[in-house]
């Protein structure tokens, strides 16, 4: 086990001081570092010796030999145990959960985000199969806390496997219940979540507070109940590596990682990348990032893709079309070069909604608001590529009118998509709307 | 992309067409629309084929009864619950249909002019697409209406009646006399002198030149007789009349006196032979390349004291290279302005007299005009102390380009030195402002009251066009007119500030008319919903920049086009949208049904064709 680095920004809000020096022995559980104003504890996975604290991160050297047990959290409310328990959104928001569950709901929901949109990643569904105990009781803290009176848990309804288990699981619950969703991304933006189940479109600038909701991911549920009945506090990781690896393209998902280890280890642990490769993405592949071998994993990393080759455009002239449902600009330009493309035209999605901090949110996710125009657009602009990192909705939109104009269409999953063997994102196919379950159960 | 409710509402006769795949069960709103705006761009990509597709106000609330993907049609085939909307027979330019309601407004109009019944009559004008407009007809046309109708109609309007027939005291602010000199011959001589109709140009005067500017390298005087049109040139940066203040005037006042028969014209390159133009240059044979007679070109006949001025190499994009060349020009025409302030009376030939009249009660109305302000070339010297001169003058783009606000007068007595020179066919040459047709129309109109003239330079970035814009905008309201023409030169770059203007005016609910170069290669960049009211000043056969000088400038025909459609718009007429391609048929029409109604001819102006081919437009262009 190579060296672990804990980058003192794993969430939403400010950085993290370290409380920890260089030489400071460390237990798995130790805190090392606490919030400075927004944030959330971080804490130790391994046993070990700080090696470094420099910058945004820390570097500590794991001893030879780990054990199990770890430095509990003390007792106190279980709102508080969330909150010394330092747990984020692990969906890959990193809001820090002890705000969110702060909220008084006065009977709302909580949603359960199970929906896992990004293709690619396991690790939430196999969570539901294989842990669901823990889960719900996750959830029913999480009502618990935040005085909501129900719970729906919102899930692709392809899982099948997940979803009887989930059936079971809450049969016998008189609040909790099972909303399925279509396999279309994206389905598990925060929003989405919120206008699916309960028929609620909010503003870019809403939070689900405002439909009496909190949407919680299913793993941070997991960990609200290991920190409440394990007194755990949150230092690992569920999640998926996938790509192109020696022993093939299937999944590979890892429960309790713990948070500090390289992305190199993980893809080693899974084989090892496969000669050539395109580049290596930390996230999904619709709203991941590239990234080294030797960055670290957070609290909110869910899957590390090794991808193929980029395809070669030869300097052809390119149309980017932005949305708020992938890469921002600047990923869409960087696979655009990856590619040897020329960007000679950018357009943004008529949804797409900038935010006071400069990132774009969808108006409402999955539903497209039309594209021939930007398509008009890069035609008139010389391009004779385009790639859009749009959702299967606009997708298709585009399909409809790119070709007939001769602009040849590329998704900026399309690497990923031919790597783990996923139909491309271009026509949609499937219906939108998906049948419930009698009850909700 | 998909449209909002009040989109749908303002489309509600155009085709519905889904914007994104909608399934089978969608109850049909504005949002799975796509919107009509673009439409023409569809079908022209083959995109779209609107054929059966049912229109926007039927669709909305209908249910989906299969699953259609993006840009389909809606038809009746794959919908449930349509709108029963009884179509009204679609009305075209015919002026019967419209008769009646123009009936009224001939009442409102004309009924100090003449008790003729009139019909309304619409117009078509071309813009970079075309326009409808319709006119009121003062004289004598309309057949179709019945006279009986006129009077009852016209008791229906009082107010507006009252408003027409207000004693309409017209009020002279102030004249403007030009005296004319007639000049037969240029020679080169001793000293400069106007002896009988030879004007003598110093000879060694070009060193001078040379030497009161740092950037100019080389200055060479040719006199261009008419014998000698078929002379190469490099490009034409401007054509100037030769003009000087009598005594004490002022410029935009008093007594000016100008030379007939002869110009000045600035041409030039850099030190790399590389000519001072940005879109297009008109370098070439004179006779090839100068579009005759147009308001900021010579006339057929004219002789041409043309300076061929060479800049320091690789200054012929920044503002003080093309500066330059225009003040070494304006060395040799201020020594002959200063022989001519010496002229004897017996000299003038002709006098003609121009009076800023105000005529308070009529429509009030304003010209906007846009000039370029990018740098470089893109400059213009507002207000010299000599007509078209350079000292005394600020030259705009150090003004910030904001609006300034210049009596007709002014205008027309050369308070522009423009140094725009490019594209040749759409730029407004200085001798453009000192014959500006459209001032000319409106303030000889005595149904309008033209209150003035506003300068606004285009800057070369977005947020000082909006900044000057805003200010255009202000100044418009605080002067209460009742209309506004907007004219711009050039093309592109400049249309967004051209559009800003449209909406900084038509946003204050005032009507507003614009005039630009659009046909087919400067079609609009942008848009907003004030700019319905378009004329189109192209000439040229294909709708081109041709790079013949001053072709696609406004000329009196474009004037009579924008005043006509201004008076309807006022009357709140809508004009008819553009049609989807340019097409040159619309301004024909118009012109034609124009004459028809007012009894007056319109002469359409020559375009290059009338011209000897040139190498370059063969290889380019036709």
């Amino acid at each position: 086990m190579g060296n672990l680095q804990f980058l003192l920004r794993q969430h939403v809000g400010a950085p993290c001081e370290p409380v920890v020096k260089s030489g400071d022995k460390v237990k798995k559980g130790t805190l090392i570092a606490a919030p400075a104003g927004l944030g959330a504890n971080i804490f130790s996975s391994v046993y070990g010796t700080v090696q470094d604290v420099a910058g945004d991160r820390i570097i500590i050297e794991p001893d030879k030999v780990q054990e199990e047990e770890f430095v509990p959290i003390q007792d106190g409310s279980h709102l508080d145990m969330v909150k010394e328990a330092g747990i984020v959104g692990m969906g890959g928001a990193g809001f820090p959960t002890g705000v969110k569950l702060g909220t008084d709901l006065n009977g709302g929901y909580i949603l359960v985000n199970a929906v896992e949109c990004e293709p690619g990643l396991y690790h939430n569904i196999r969570q539901i199969e294989d842990n669901i105990e823990m889960t719900l009781k996750g959830v029913k803290y999480c009502m618990e806390i935040s005085n909501a009176a129900k719970a729906v848990f919102a899930i692709k309804a392809k899982n099948k496997k997940a979803v009887e288990t989930l059936r079971k699981a809450v049969h016998d619950e008189d609040n909790i219940f099972i909303h399925l969703l279509p396999d279309i991304y994206p389905m598990g933006e925060e929003r989405a979540v919120v206008r699916e189940v309960l028929g609620k479109l909010l503003d870019p600038t809403q939070l689900p507070s405002a439909a009496d909701s909190i949407v919680v991911n299913v793993e941070t549920a997991l960990r609200v109940a290991e920190a409440i009945d394990l007194k755990k506090p949150c230092f690992s990781k569920n999640l998926t590596v996938i790509g192109k690896l020696h022993g093939g393209n299937a999944p590979h998902v890892y429960m309790d990682v713990p948070v500090g280890t390289s992305v190199e280890e993980l893809i080693e642990r899974s084989g090892g990348i496969d000669g050539v490769y395109g580049e290596v993405i930390m996230g999904g592949p619709f709203t991941g990032h590239s990234t080294a071998l030797d960055v670290p994993i957070t609290k909110t990393t869910g899957g590390i893709i090794v991808t193929m080759e980029f395809p070669d455009l030869h300097g052809a002239p390119v149309g980017l079309l932005i949305c708020a449902c992938a890469g921002n600009e600047a990923r869409m330009r960087e696979v655009c070069t990856k590619m040897n493309g020329n960007v000679v035209s950018v357009g943004t999605c008529k949804n797409a909604f900038e935010m006071k901090n400069g990132t774009l949110k969808c108006q409402d996710p999955g539903n497209c608001p039309g594209q021939a125009q930007k398509c008009l657009q890069f035609k008139k602009d010389g391009a004779e590529y385009i790639i859009i990192g749009n959702c299967s909705d606009c997708s298709n939109t585009v399909m409809g009118s790119a070709p007939k104009m001769k602009l040849k269409v590329f998704h900026l999953t399309d690497h990923v998509m031919r790597t783990i063997g996923h139909p491309l994102y271009r026509r949609l196919t499937v219906s939108k709307q998906e049948a419930q379950l009698p009850n909700g159960k | 992309m998909s449209i909002t409710a009040e989109t749908a509402k303002e489309h509600a006769k155009d085709p519905a067409v889904l914007c994104c795949r909608a399934e089978e069960g969608t109850v049909i709103q504005a949002a799975n629309l796509e919107d009509p705006a673009i439409f023409d761009d569809l079908v022209d990509s083959g995109l779209l084929n609107l054929d059966g597709a049912l229109t926007i106000e039927q669709v909305l609330g209908a249910k989906l009864t299969k699953t259609c993907d993006s840009l389909c049609p809606l038809t009746a085939d794959v919908l449930e619950g349509i709108k029963e909307i009884e179509i009204p027979a679609p009305v075209k330019e015919e002026p019967k249909e419209e008769a009646p309601a123009i009936e009224e407004l001939q009442a409102v109009v004309a009924p100090a002019v003449q008790n003729v019944p009139g019909g309304v009559l619409k117009i078509h004008i071309g813009e970079g697409k075309d326009i409808d407009i319709e006119l009121p007809t003062g004289l004598g046309g309309g057949g179709a209406v019945v006279p009986a109708l006129a009077p009852a109609k016209a008791e229906a309007a009082p107010t507006g009646i009252q408003e027409a027939e207000k004693p309409a005291e017209e009020k002279v602010v102030r004249s403007l006399t030009r005296k004319h000199y007639k000049i037969t011959e240029v020679k080169r001589g001793p000293e400069t002198k106007i002896e009988g109709t030879t004007l003598y140009i110093r000879e060694g005067i070009e060193q001078e030149c040379i030497d009161s500017q740092k950037l100019v390298l080389d200055l060479k005087i040719d006199v261009i007789t008419p014998e000698q049109y078929h002379t190469y040139s490099e490009t034409i940066m401007d054509v100037q009349p030769i003009a000087c203040k009598e005594g004490e005037s002022e410029v935009g006042s008093g007594v000016t006196r100008v030379l007939d028969g002869v110009i000045m014209m600035v041409t030039g390159t850099d030190a790399n032979g590389v000519q001072i133009g940005e879109f297009g240059s008109s370098e070439g044979y004179l006779d090839e390349n100068i579009m005759w007679s147009r308001p900021g070109a010579p006339e057929k006949g004219e002789i041409f004291i043309k300076t061929q001025v060479t800049v320091k190499e690789g200054t012929n994009m920044e503002r003080p290279g093309p500066l330059a060349a225009h003040t070494a020009t304006d060395h040799i025409t201020q020594e002959i302005r200063e022989v001519m302030k010496e002229l004897d009376d017996s000299l003038v030939t002709d006098t003609e007299t121009f009076d800023q009249v105000r005529r308070p009660g009529k429509k009030k109305v304003v010209i906007v005009k846009e000039i370029m302000g990018q740098g470089a070339m893109h400059d213009n010297l507002v207000l010299p102390v000599e007509p078209v001169g350079v000292l005394g003058a600020k030259p705009n783009v150090d003004l910030g380009n904001v609006p300034i606000c210049v009596s007709p007068l002014e205008v027309l007595d050369g308070c522009i030195h423009a140094l725009t020179c490019i594209g040749p066919a759409s730029k407004e040459m200085s001798r453009h402002y000192w014959r500006e047709p459209l001032v000319l129309e409106v303030l000889h109109d005595p149904d309008v009251d033209l209150c003035g003239v506003i300068f606004v330079g285009s800057p070369q970035i977005n947020a000082e066009k909006f900044y000057v814009s805003k200010r255009v905008g202000m100044m418009v309201e605080m002067m209460d007119v009742d209309g506004a023409f907007v004219t711009t030169e050039g093309f592109g770059n400049n249309h967004i500030d051209f559009a800003s203007h449209h909406e900084q005016i038509g946003m204050r609910g005032i009507p507003v008319v614009g005039m630009s170069f659009c046909a087919v290669q400067g079609a609009l960049v942008v848009g907003n919903k004030y700019m319905t009211n378009m004329v189109d000043n192209n000439k040229s056969e294909s709708g081109i920049e041709n790079e013949v000088l001053a072709c696609n400038t406004l000329c009196p025909e474009d004037a009579i086009r924008a005043l006509a459609m201004l008076k309807n718009v006022m009357l709140g007429e809508d004009v008819a949208a553009a049609e989807k391609k340019w097409n040159p048929n619309v301004k024909s029409t118009n012109v034609e049904l124009i004459s028809n109604v007012t009894g007056k001819p319109v002469e359409l102006v020559k375009n290059e064709q009338s011209l000897p081919m040139s190498q370059k437009r063969k290889e380019k262009y036709d």
